[in-house]
């Protein structure tokens, strides 16, 4: 089967923010396909792979089929949160777009046809 | 079936103080509650209240009562109001309120008081030495002792329930402090639906939470930190905050007037849903937990969208016994320094800098606790998530190099700044520029944990303009 490389921001809209330490990322999915590739090819290990030393704790992702979106937690993930931070995004509010840009590599038979 | 309007006032220091003004004048709300607490404000607040006790609250609640409360006036339907800009003075708050409504020859008013959620330290030991442990719920540790002598503040964030209690002897204005963002809301749909606290309305609760996150962020699931930013339309350059339809079932309609830009659509209030909420199956708030992935949208017009049950499982679930307790302590100062500097070869030339900057630090014997380097215009949002540098031919034309110091005194903040921060722009090429940078700043770290409901008892003051 081929495969294509994607971004998360070819099949998903995003939006992020803080609670302490913890970014929390939401992935809303475009469609029906795009909601069960993010269920299946966003995984913890691939987001601390890909934040790397940002990332300095454990990632926990819950699927929500209501929204056809998954929730993200980050745990350790601020730099120490928006008040001890030495982050320009002192509350994560673009730690989805870093998520964004992270690359899936997806078979072309899964994929919807606007990807 | 019963149905209550719920406009969003504010949620935050500062925040459009038109889309108040226009939910109030367009919105034909019921009730409207503002928010103007961030995580740390409350420990500003406190710092303020003991340094002079007729401060400690927002000042920007009277300005913005100045505008709003002659359109409470002149509406038929006198809409109920409430705020936690109170502080940690809600009383002087709620003093000043009164003295503008008498300036404003409004004639009578009543202003519900709520205090009690600021703790005195003492009460903190105590608890300690009886046993109770404050487990850190960020990192899950017990070692608040660790920072016992650099606490500086501790307040409860507190429900809904004087906020009702205030309604039912007719405030027309509630004023409290640390009232949980998600409360200022409930109290609006608990009070005219006749939600009680006990088993049969916690799925109705359950969904008030739900919407009472929608609201209490204003204008943010009205189109603003969209994804559909550039469809999003301001016509006359005013954003629009949400309004709830919210009826006795639990069931609710969103929008927002008509005389806004902005726009409330399913993908806008998604974008909210999935905001800040970490487990969705227990979003964890004061007054009850709801369960998000029982909520289902539905557009059913322009900026209409239907809020109901996803399935037949209850959407809510009791409140919890504990209510979240944040302490600040004090936690060093933090310097920051941004220069822009000029191409071409701006990557080359930032990081000479960079190694400059580490090699003199070492050489003036400075040891900041930590230090963070970024390139502004590449990585200083997203770190290690940036795209791989282009070659010297399609870099841009400036870069941005900002460099931030954590240190344990303002003394060894400033000198990693100007030392380190400020100077290191003569080391590169011709055409750098520099800001001015922000203030050094006190670091005020939070201990979030929990504390037993009961540990806090809160109280209602009525005060009034006859």
């Amino acid at each position: 089967m081929a495969k294509k490389k994607i971004k998360v921001r070819d099949i998903a809209w995003y939006r992020s923010g803080d609670k302490g330490d913890i970014a929390n990322i939401g992935l809303m999915a475009k469609g029906d396909k795009e909601y069960e590739i993010l269920k299946e090819e966003v995984t913890p290990d691939r987001i601390k792979a890909h934040f790397k030393d940002w990332c300095k704790g454990d990632v926990v992702i819950y699927p929500m089929d209501n929204l056809q979106s998954i929730e993200i937690v980050m745990f350790k993930s601020l730099g120490g949160g928006a008040t001890k931070t030495l982050r320009v995004d002192q509350t994560g509010k673009a730690m989805c777009v870093g998520l964004s840009r992270m690359e899936l590599e997806v078979d072309e038979s899964v994929l919807p046809t606007t990807v | 079936m019963k149905k209550v309007r719920v406009g969003a006032g504010a949620s935050g220091w500062p925040d459009f103080k038109d889309g108040a003004l226009d939910v109030a004048e367009n919105g034909d709300i019921d009730y409207i509650s503002f928010d103007h607490l961030a995580e740390l404000t409350m420990a500003i607040l406190q710092n303020q209240y003991a340094k002079d006790n007729t401060r400690g609250y927002i000042p920007e609640v009277v300005p913005l009562m100045k505008s709003l409360l002659p359109i409470w006036k002149k509406k038929d339907k006198h809409f109920k109001m409430c705020s936690n800009g109170g502080g940690a003075n809600p009383s002087g708050c709620a003093d000043a309120v009164l003295k503008l409504s008498q300036d404003l020859n409004l004639g009578g008013i009543k202003i519900g008081v709520i205090t009690g959620d600021t703790l005195p330290l003492t009460k903190i030991d105590e608890m300690a030495a009886k046993g109770w442990k404050f487990i850190n719920m960020d990192t899950g540790e017990d070692n608040l002792s660790q920072y016992r002598d650099r606490l500086l503040a501790a307040y409860v964030y507190i429900g809904a329930d004087k906020i009702i209690e205030a309604y039912e002897q007719d405030a027309d204005l509630v004023i409290g402090g640390r009232l949980s963002d998600n409360s200022l809301y409930i109290g609006n749909f608990m009070h005219p639906l006749g939600w009680k606290f006990t088993d049969e309305y916690w799925d109705q609760i359950g969904s008030g939470v739900c919407v009472g996150h929608l609201l209490e962020c204003s204008s943010w699931s009205a189109g603003t930190c969209s994804n559909l930013w550039e469809q999003i339309k301001y016509p006359k350059g005013n954003p629009g905050f949400p309004i709830a339809e919210m009826y006795e079932n639990g069931d609710a309609i969103v929008t927002k007037t008509e005389t806004s830009g902005g726009l409330v659509q399913s993908l806008t209030l998604k974008e909210h849903l999935v905001y800040e909420v970490h487990d969705p199956h227990n979003y964890i708030m004061p007054d009850g937990i709801c369960d998000l992935t029982q909520i289902k949208l539905e557009d059913i017009g322009p900026n209409k969208v239907k809020v109901t049950k996803w399935s037949d499982k209850p959407r809510g679930k009791p409140r919890p016994e504990n209510l979240k307790l944040c302490m600040a302590y004090n936690d060093g100062f933090i310097s920051e320094e941004l220069t822009i500097i000029s191409g071409p070869k701006v990557f080359k030339q930032a990081d000479k800098a960079y190694d400059f900057v580490v090699k003199r630090l070492d050489y003036l014997g400075l040891k900041p606790k930590e230090m963070l380097w970024s390139l502004v215009g590449w990585d200083s949002l997203t770190g290690p998530t940036a795209p791989p540098r282009p070659d010297e031919e399609h870099e841009p034309p400036e870069l941005g190099i900002r460099v931030a110091f954590k240190c344990d005194t303002k003394e060894e903040a400033r000198a990693c700044r100007t030392e380190c921060g400020h100077l290191c722009w003569g080391t590169l090429g011709v055409g750098a520029g520099f800001t001015n940078p922000p203030a050094i700043r006190p670091v005020f770290a939070l201990y979030p944990t929990l504390i037993p409901r009961e540990e806090v008892p809160l109280e209602l003051e009525i005060k009034e303009v006859k």
